[in-house]
C-alpha cells in the first residue's frame, strides 16, 4: 500500500494543489458576492431585498451538483462555454455566497441596535456607521461560521472531478480505476481532506474562539 | 418547633478544584423550623441548599435528611435520593417550571411520576393549591403568560404537590420585580405558619426576621454567625456578620445585597 | 420543449426515487441519531469518545469520497455492494454522523435548570428524557431536522454516480440522449427545488405548532 501510494504521490500532490486553488478561488468569489448580497437584503430596497432574498433562497435549495451541471452543460448549449474549472467557480462562488451572505447579515443584526443608535447619536452618517462600528463587532462573531463554511466548501470542490478538473478527487478516482485498489487510493485522499477538515475545525476555531474571548 | 432533627449537616466541605465554595460548615434543622441563610453573593448559601437534596454533590461532611444519609465524595443509590427528593420540595430562583407543560401540568408531573398518585386525586388537590394561591383562573396557560410572581406561586404548588417535609428555597424572590415580591413572601409566611420545615436562602432581612426561627449568616466561605433571627440580626456577635449586616442595612452604602433589594438584577 | 414533455416522467420517476430514499434512510439515521447522541452525552469517555470520531469522520471528509469508499472500496476486500445497497448504507451512514450532533446539541440546549427542578421533585433520569428534555429539545431541533432532509435530499444527486436511477441519472440520460442538457439539467433543478420547498414548508408548519408554549 506504501508502494503504491508513494508512486502515485506526484498526481495526488497535485491534485491538492488545484483543489487549494479551485478552493480559494471560490471563497473570493463568496466572499464578496455574500458581502454583497447581505448588504442588498439590508439595503431597505424593496427591488434589491427581493432579487438577493430570492436568489439566496432558490441557490440555496438546489443541490451544488446540478448548479454545477448547469453552468457546465446548460450554459454550454447557451452559447457560454465554460471551461471545467471556471464552471466550478462559478458555481462553488454563487452557492456559497448564499451561505456567507447569511452569515454577514446574522452578524451584522447582531450587532446591537444600542451601538448603532449612540453612533448616530455623536453624528457619524450610516457608512461610517457601518464601517467603523458594526463590521468591526459583526467580524470576529463572523470568524468561526465563515470557517466552518469553508471547510464545506473544501470538501464540496469533490464535486468537480464529475466536469473534468483534475482535482483530488479527481485523481483518487483515477488512481483507483488504474489500480485495481480502490480503498488504498481513496483512503489516501481521504487523509488529506481530513487533515484539512482538522486544522479548519478544530485549530483555527478554537483560536478564533479564543481571540473572541480575550476581547470580551 | 421540636426537638427531632430532620436535617444534619456535619463538617460540609464543597470545593470547585482549587476555589474552595465552603469548608466546615454544620447546622442542624428541626422539625417545623424556619432556616434563613444570609450573606454576601458568591459564598456558597445557593450551593449549600442544592446539597441537601444532593443537586450539587460535595466533597466532604455528611448530611442527614429524614433519615437519608449522604456522604461527602460519595454517590448515594439512584432509588434512595429519588426518595428523599420526593419528600423534600425545591423552589428556585428561576422558577424552573417547564415550559412545555401547562401549569396544571406542571404541578401533577411529579405526584403522577414519581408517586404513581391517580391524575384525578392529583388534579384536585393541584386544583386546592392553585386556589389556595388564587391562581385557579392560571390552570391551564402555558407558564411563559405568567407573571414573575405567578410563576413564583406555581413552582410552589409544584414542590408542594409532593407534599413534602421540608421545603428549599433558594432566593425565591431575587429574580422578581419589587413589586411582585410581596405575595411569593406572603404564600412563604402561610407555608411557615402551618409549621412547614424550610431552609431559606434570601436577601430579605426583614423578612427573615419576621418569619425564620433561627439565622445563619454565610461568610469567608463558612458559617460566621447563628442563632434566633432577632438576636442575630439586630445584635450580632461576630465581626463578619456585623460588617456583612452593616453593608445590608445601610442601603446608602453600596452593597450587593442593598443593591438585589432596589431591584437591579 | 418536445424534449420536456418527453423526459417529464422519467425525472419525475427519478424523484419519487430520490424520495423515496432520502425518507427510509433519514428514518433509520435519525434513530441511529439518537442512540448515538445519548452515547455521547451519557455513554462514558469509551464509547462516547467512539462516536465523537465517527461524526467527524462523517463531517470531515467529502461525500462523494464516502460514497465511493463503500461501493467502489470496498470491492478492495470483495465486498461488491449493489447501486441501491451502496446509496441506503452511504446515506444511514452519513445522516447518523449529522443526526447525531443535532440531538446532542438539542439535548444539551434545554436549561440546566429543567433538569435540576426534576431532579429535585425525584423523577428517574428515564423519565426526566422523556417527559422533560426531549419534548423540549424537539422544538428547538425542528429547524435543524428540516435542513437534515434537505441534506439528505440533497445528497441523493451524488447516488447517480454509482448507478443509482435518481433524478440526475435520468436527467444525464436524457441530455445525453438529446443533446439538450440546458432544459433537462434545469427540469433536474426544478424537481430538487420543489421537493425542498415542500419539506421546508411542512417543516415550518410544525414548527409553528409546536412552539405553541413558547
Amino acid at each position: 500500500m506504501i508502494a503504491l501510494w508513494r508512486q502515485y504521490l506526484p498526481q495526488f500532490f497535485q491534485g491538492v494543489g488545484v483543489t487549494l486553488e479551485l478552493t480559494a478561488l471560490s471563497l473570493l468569489v463568496a466572499l464578496l458576492f455574500g458581502f454583497l448580497l447581505a448588504l442588498a437584503r439590508l439595503s431597505g430596497w424593496r427591488g434589491l431585498v427581493l432579487g438577493a432574498t430570492v436568489y439566496t433562497e432558490v441557490i440555496r435549495a438546489i443541490p451544488v451538483l446540478v448548479l454545477l451541471f448547469l453552468a457546465y452543460y446548460s450554459l454550454a448549449q447557451a452559447g457560454i462555454k465554460l471551461s471545467g474549472m471556471t464552471a466550478a467557480v462559478v458555481t462553488l462562488g454563487g452557492f456559497y455566497a448564499t451561505l456567507y451572505g447569511e452569515i454577514f447579515r446574522g452578524a451584522i443584526l447582531g450587532v446591537d441596535r444600542g451601538q448603532s443608535e449612540a453612533a448616530l447619536a455623536l453624528g457619524m452618517n450610516r457608512r461610517t456607521v457601518m464601517r467603523k462600528i458594526v463590521l468591526p463587532q459583526a467580524f470576529f462573531t463572523i470568524l468561526p461560521p465563515a470557517t466552518n463554511q469553508l471547510s464545506n466548501l473544501i470538501k464540496d470542490t469533490s464535486l468537480v472531478f464529475t466536469v473534468g478538473v483534475t482535482d483530488l478527487m479527481f485523481q483518487a478516482y483515477a488512481a483507483s480505476s488504474a489500480t485495481f485498489q480502490p480503498m488504498d487510493m481513496l483512503l489516501l485522499a481521504g487523509i488529506v481532506y481530513f487533515v484539512f477538515y482538522l486544522v479548519l475545525s478544530k485549530f483555527l476555531t478554537r483560536w478564533e474562539l479564543n481571540v473572541q474571548r480575550r476581547r470580551g | 418547633m421540636s426537638n427531632d432533627v430532620v436535617v444534619d449537616i456535619k463538617g460540609l466541605a464543597k470545593h470547585f478544584g482549587d476555589r474552595v465554595v465552603f469548608d466546615n460548615v454544620s447546622l442542624a434543622v428541626h422539625k417545623s423550623e424556619v432556616v434563613a441563610i444570609i450573606g454576601p453573593s458568591g459564598v456558597g448559601k445557593s450551593t449549600l441548599i442544592r446539597c441537601v437534596n444532593h443537586l450539587h454533590p460535595f466533597n466532604a461532611g455528611t448530611i442527614d435528611v429524614l433519615g437519608y444519609h449522604l456522604q461527602g465524595d460519595v454517590a448515594p443509590s439512584k432509588p434512595m435520593l429519588r426518595e428523599l427528593r420526593s419528600r423534600v420540595g425545591m423552589v428556585f430562583q428561576t422558577f424552573n417550571l417547564f415550559p412545555h407543560l401547562t401549569v396544571l401540568d406542571n404541578i401533577i408531573l411529579g405526584p403522577i411520576e414519581v408517586k404513581r398518585l391517580p391524575r384525578a386525586q392529583v388534579t384536585e388537590r393541584a386544583m386546592d393549591l392553585l386556589a389556595m394561591m388564587g391562581l385557579q383562573q392560571r390552570a391551564q396557560m402555558y407558564p411563559k403568560r405568567l407573571s414573575g410572581g405567578e410563576q413564583q406561586r406555581v413552582a410552589i404548588c409544584r414542590a408542594l404537590a409532593m407534599e413534602p417535609e421540608i421545603m428549599l428555597f433558594d432566593e425565591p424572590t431575587s429574580m422578581l420585580d419589587p413589586e411582585l415580591v410581596g405575595e411569593v413572601l406572603e404564600a412563604i409566611r402561610r407555608l411557615a405558619k402551618q409549621g412547614m420545615t424550610m431552609l431559606l436562602v434570601t436577601h430579605e432581612m426583614m423578612f427573615a426576621k419576621d418569619v425564620a426561627d433561627t439565622v445563619v449568616v454565610m461568610a469567608d466561605h463558612t458559617v460566621a454567625e447563628r442563632g434566633p433571627a432577632r438576636q442575630v440580626l439586630e445584635s450580632p456577635q461576630t465581626e463578619r456578620a456585623r460588617a456583612f449586616l452593616r453593608r445590608v442595612l445601610n442601603p446608602g452604602l453600596s452593597s450587593d445585597g442593598a443593591r438585589r433589594q432596589r431591584g437591579g438584577v | 420543449m418536445h424534449v420536456a414533455s418527453l423526459y417529464a416522467s422519467a425525472i419525475a420517476s427519478g424523484a419519487l426515487k430520490d424520495v423515496g430514499l432520502t425518507i427510509v434512510s433519514s428514518l433509520i439515521a435519525l434513530l441511529l441519531g439518537i442512540a448515538g447522541a445519548l452515547a455521547r452525552l451519557y455513554g462514558g469517555s469509551v464509547i462516547g469518545g467512539l462516536v465523537y470520531w465517527y461524526v467527524e469522520l462523517i463531517r470531515g471528509l467529502p461525500a462523494i469520497l464516502q460514497l465511493f469508499i463503500i461501493f467502489f472500496g470496498l470491492t478492495q476486500f470483495g465486498i461488491d455492494l449493489s447501486p441501491v445497497a451502496a446509496s441506503v448504507l452511504w446515506l444511514v451512514a452519513y445522516g447518523t454522523g449529522y443526526a447525531v450532533e443535532i440531538f446532542r446539541a438539542g439535548i444539551m440546549e434545554v436549561p440546566t435548570g429543567q433538569r435540576e427542578a426534576a431532579d429535585a421533585l425525584g423523577l428517574s433520569s428515564l423519565k426526566i428524557l422523556q417527559k422533560i428534555i426531549v419534548p423540549q429539545a424537539w422544538v428547538g431541533m425542528l429547524p435543524n431536522l428540516t435542513s437534515f432532509l434537505v441534506l439528505q435530499l440533497k445528497n441523493t444527486t451524488l447516488l447517480y454516480l454509482v448507478g443509482y436511477a435518481d433524478i440526475m441519472y435520468q436527467a444525464r440520460l436524457g441530455a445525453d440522449a438529446t443533446e439538450q442538457p440546458g432544459i433537462l439539467y434545469l427540469m433536474a433543478a426544478l424537481a430538487y427545488l420543489v421537493i425542498a420547498l415542500v419539506i421546508a414548508v411542512a417543516g415550518l408548519r410544525m414548527e409553528r405548532r409546536a412552539a405553541l408554549y413558547r
